[in-house]
């Protein structure tokens, strides 16, 4: 079966936008599925499961983010993590 | 026009005058509305021909020096000519034009500087030291960037980017690698330059710089637990480890040495060897070799080329010595 590749935006709601407990809610959820997950954002892209390497896009609320799935899983994978960045990564201070 | 990642990178008067203000020891003296104007060629130049009228081939595009030779022609011009002449200079838009030797630009330049939006900027440093301090800052400006996920080290002198898909063990060879005595230059997230020499450097993105992630612990700031000598600003880029899980290499390794295969970074070549990676398998002590190793290679020394010459010879021996 064929390697699908499926792309949505996702845009930061949450107050500190992309910081240490987002980036890692975000890793870990990504690494839950096989397919390969790239988040782009200003022309940089990287991995979706590395915690450091989500930090480095300086994401803040209101950014929008491309992610890309790669793999058998890669529309669950993104329904996933677009669902987690709506619920504002379940922050209770970021609501 | 293809964009390999050779091409210079436009940058601004702005960020050239953030960046020099300390280094250069640059202050702005006028022309502040054109500080958002680009500089889209990273060599300086001294307009010694075009302050005498000549401006054939004259690099527009360039950051402008004025310096001991410059002033003192400027100066030894009747007044009405010393105008035009600098007048024309600001007028062809110049990106900006620095002042050396602690000069002082007068009001004309300062008013013509105001008038064109040309920033005038002025250094305490000499014009030979400025030109060449300045010339590579400006490299570092433009140089042709990209962030790739792998981490940087220095191990055994060499700069060593380690690839591989996340969880496979790129930041745990790190950690034992550090606890060698190496440095660490990034994690996870490596920002690559090509320099104006045709090297490529590794560096951290600033804002994450010498923290990483080891999966169960947590984030941790390498230099305070490790010291100060567990890391590094920067590193050229000697060879790139890849580390792939075992089932995924079978024909790609390496077993005499004798391919040497290449990874391209911004149009820079640069050695590579694959590494299976399998439980039980040491992969610190494995990347600490392979440094050690193609350190040895870089003064001409070739294992498998020696073993080869060594067993060539006694071939022909043995079977001369039969006859």
């Amino acid at each position: 079966m064929a390697d699908e590749v499926q792309e949505m935006e996702m845009t930061l709601l949450n107050k500190y936008g992309m910081h240490v407990r987002p980036a890692g809610l975000f890793a870990k959820i990504a690494s839950r599925h096989s397919s390969a997950i790239t988040v782009i954002k200003d022309g940089n892209s990287v991995s979706g499961k590395s915690i450091m390497a989500l930090l480095t896009l300086e994401a803040v609320c209101g950014s929008v983010l491309k992610v890309r799935a790669e793999g058998p899983d890669a529309e669950a994978a993104l329904q996933d993590l677009a669902a987690l960045v709506e619920r504002k990564f379940d922050l209770p201070d970021e609501q | 026009m293809v964009d390999d990642g050779t091409t210079a990178v436009p940058t601004t008067v702005k960020k050239f005058y953030e960046a020099g203000r300390r280094r250069l020891s640059l202050t702005l003296v006028a022309g502040e509305s054109g500080l958002d104007r680009q500089i889209r060629e990273p060599a300086i130049n001294r307009p010694g021909l075009a302050l005498a009228g000549f401006y054939r081939y004259f690099p527009a595009k360039r950051i402008q020096l004025v310096g001991h030779a410059e002033s003192a022609y400027i100066l030894s011009l009747p007044e009405d000519v010393r105008r035009s002449r600098i007048a024309k200079l600001f007028e062809t838009r110049v990106p900006c034009v620095v002042y050396c030797r602690r000069r002082q630009p007068d009001a004309d330049v300062r008013a013509l500087a105001e008038k064109y939006s040309v920033p005038l900027l002025r250094t305490q440093m000499i014009t030979g030291p400025f030109a060449n301090a300045a010339t590579i800052l400006m490299d570092e400006l433009t140089a042709p960037r990209v962030r790739v996920h792998a981490t940087m080290m220095e191990v055994a002198g060499m700069g060593i980017l380690i690839e591989g898909v996340p969880g496979i063990g790129k930041s745990e060879t790190a950690l034992g690698l550090i606890k060698r005595g190496y440095a660490l230059v990034a994690d996870d997230c490596t920002e690559l330059r090509r320099s104006g020499d045709g090297s490529l450097v590794a560096s951290a993105v600033p804002l994450t710089r010498f923290f990483m992630e080891m999966r169960g612990l947590g984030i941790i700031h390498v230099p305070s637990i490790f010291g100060a000598a567990s890391v590094r600003g920067e590193k050229q880029v000697d060879l790139v480890v890849t580390l792939k899980r075992q089932a995924d290499c079978a024909d790609e390794i390496d077993r005499t040495g004798e391919n040497v295969q290449y990874r391209t970074f911004l149009g820079v070549d640069i050695p590579q060897v694959v590494v299976p990676v399998a439980p039980g398998r040491d992969l610190v002590n494995f990347v600490e070799t392979v440094a050690q190793e193609f350190c040895l290679r870089r003064s001409g020394q070739i294992a498998h080329v020696e073993l080869d010459e060594r067993i060539k010879r006694r071939n022909v021996q043995l079977v001369a010595a039969k006859r």
